[in-house]
């Protein structure tokens, strides 16, 4: 099928060696994309995990690289958006998916904890966006994907500091979609909600048959769900949706 | 099996309500252009053809079927005659709706009958469509029901009344549908339209910089959207409704026209 065809397209993929961004990397690449991917550390398992992924792109007979960077380090990100630009091409799809979950009592976080969770889950977000959103609103196009969570929207103990993350990306994505919408550029989010390869209450296996019930659809997200709604997003045919929140969790959030 | 194979929907039968028109016809177009069989769904039988060309054009089967939806024997004779003729329904679209015979009214001139009518064509039309094929979806144990609101179903607009109310009523059906038979792999979404006029007089035209993209959608920009929602791709979604609207209820309409131009983006 012709419908959300990628091919020629450059994809960066942040933050990439979980389940779920391996499996958003390998949808792109087969819709046709070039995909290149980011790590945090140059540890051995993260960058072994980068190179499998990237094997099974170039294998379908995409190009792409792995870049090593710290994704709050602007000249970092810089210099490597450059040489990246010169070896495959420029970046024309940017799903920002660095994502932790901190899950503690208010009362036993601190200053520190929230700096790293907001440096984490938002910093690391919105400074690759601004640097690689500059060169897509020159160009005049460009796709804006953010992962989030549902979280944003409900109350759930202990997770004051996530929440208050996620919450953060939502107001991003809305306020940004509309600064650049007469640019070609959309800016959308993926809001998930309790799924196999996140942390959360589903870790618990006691909670989890619990969730497994009171999801509408009876199960946790698997990675693969994800696929379909972000394809969708960063394709040509989606040039009209901005500012949106597509969540994907299985029915949960509609749910009394 | 690549991702874009997912989005395929060959071997499905879709019933679309308001066949005939605007985004019924391009959602029952993009549809057969994924490979599903359309029973175009409308009263009025000619633009129904029109529809039925462009779909038979693609090569996929057409059957037409002249319905009032806010009559409930009409909708059940139109689903039982839809099953008869190509054994099973896959997809049902409820598109069908306007504005209603009291639209620009003030609230007291409006009478019984507009009421009942607004309230009828937007939100009655997919309850009764939505019921009636509900027992087929569960005996074949599946079903993709997406249904269509409006920008207006989530905020108001001066003496607007029927309109905003049944399409914000289309955005509860849809969640109540879905987890209703979530259990029954029956997934229901609803998709929320920007403006997306159908003839562009340069009146309309004049108001398009009030949008925050500075311009209306084209109607070919349903398709896609619609075809993703009825697909396996989208099997872990329901009871969503999702904006195509080029940021408009994102920014609110008023100061959507203050949306940066360009040049002062970059």
């Amino acid at each position: 099928m012709d419908l959300f065809d990628l091919s020629g397209k450059h994809a960066l993929v942040t933050g990439a060696t979980g389940p779920l961004q391996r499996s958003v990397v390998l949808a792109l690449a087969e819709a046709g994309c070039d995909v290149s991917v980011t790590t945090v550390t140059d540890q051995l398992d993260e960058e072994v995990q980068a190179n499998s992924i990237l094997n099974e792109c170039w294998s379908i007979g995409r190009q792409g690289e792995a870049l090593t960077i710290n994704l709050t380090d602007e000249a970092a990100i810089e210099e490597a958006i450059i040489s990246l630009e010169e070896r495959i091409a420029p970046v024309d799809i940017l799903v920002n998916m660095p994502h932790q979950v901190p899950i503690v009592p208010f009362l036993k976080t601190d200053a520190a904890a929230e700096s790293q969770a907001f440096s984490t889950n938002v910093a690391a977000v919105m400074i690759p966006t601004r640097i690689i959103g500059h060169r897509m609103v020159q160009r005049g196009v460009g796709r804006v994907v953010n992962l989030a969570s549902i979280i944003h929207d409900r109350g759930v103990p202990n997770c004051s500091l996530y929440a208050a993350t996620q919450g953060a990306i939502v107001g991003f994505t809305k306020s940004l979609g509309i600064e650049w919408i007469r640019s070609g550029v959309t800016v959308n989010a993926l809001a998930l909600g309790f799924y196999e390869e996140l942390a959360g209450p589903q870790s618990d296996s006691r909670l989890r048959a619990a969730l497994e019930q009171y999801i509408p659809l009876r199960r946790l997200g698997r990675s693969d769900d994800i696929q379909g709604a972000l394809i969708y997003l960063v394709s040509d045919e989606a040039a009209f949706v901005t500012s949106e929140l597509l969540v994907v969790d299985g029915a949960i959030s509609v749910h009394a | 099996m690549s991702i874009l194979d997912k989005f395929d929907l060959s071997g499905h039968t879709a019933i679309v309500t308001g066949a005939g028109s605007n985004l019924g016809r391009e959602m029952a177009i993009a549809l057969a252009e994924a490979g599903a069989d359309i029973i175009g769904v409308g009263r009025r039988i000619l633009p129904l053809e029109e529809t039925g060309e462009l779909v038979r054009t693609i090569g996929r089967r057409y059957f037409v079927r002249s319905t009032d939806v806010t009559d409930s024997s009409q909708v059940n004779a139109m689903v039982a005659d839809a099953i008869k003729e190509f054994g099973t329904i896959e997809i049902l679209v409820n598109n069908a709706g306007g504005g209603g015979a009291g639209h620009g009214k003030q609230l007291p001139e409006l009478t019984d009958e507009d009421w009942h009518d607004g309230i009828d064509t937007n939100l009655t039309s997919a309850f009764f469509c939505s019921r009636a094929i509900i027992q087929h979806f569960l005996d074949q144990n599946y079903g993709r029901i997406i249904n269509i609101t409006s920008g207006l179903g989530y905020r108001a607009a001066r003496q607007q009344f029927m309109y905003p109310i049944s399409k914000g009523g289309v955005i509860q059906l849809t969640k109540a549908l879905a987890i209703s038979y979530a259990r029954e792999n029956i997934r229901v979404t609803c998709i929320a339209p920007g403006r997306f006029p159908h003839n562009l007089t340069t009146d309309i035209e004049r108001y398009a910089d009030r949008q925050p993209a500075g311009r209306y959608g084209r109607l070919e920009e349903i398709g896609p959207m619609t075809v993703f929602l009825a697909s396996e791709a989208a099997d872990y979604i329901s009871g969503e409704t999702i904006l195509i609207d080029g940021g408009a209820i994102a920014a609110g309409i008023v100061p959507a026209g203050m949306a940066p131009k360009i040049d002062e983006v970059r």
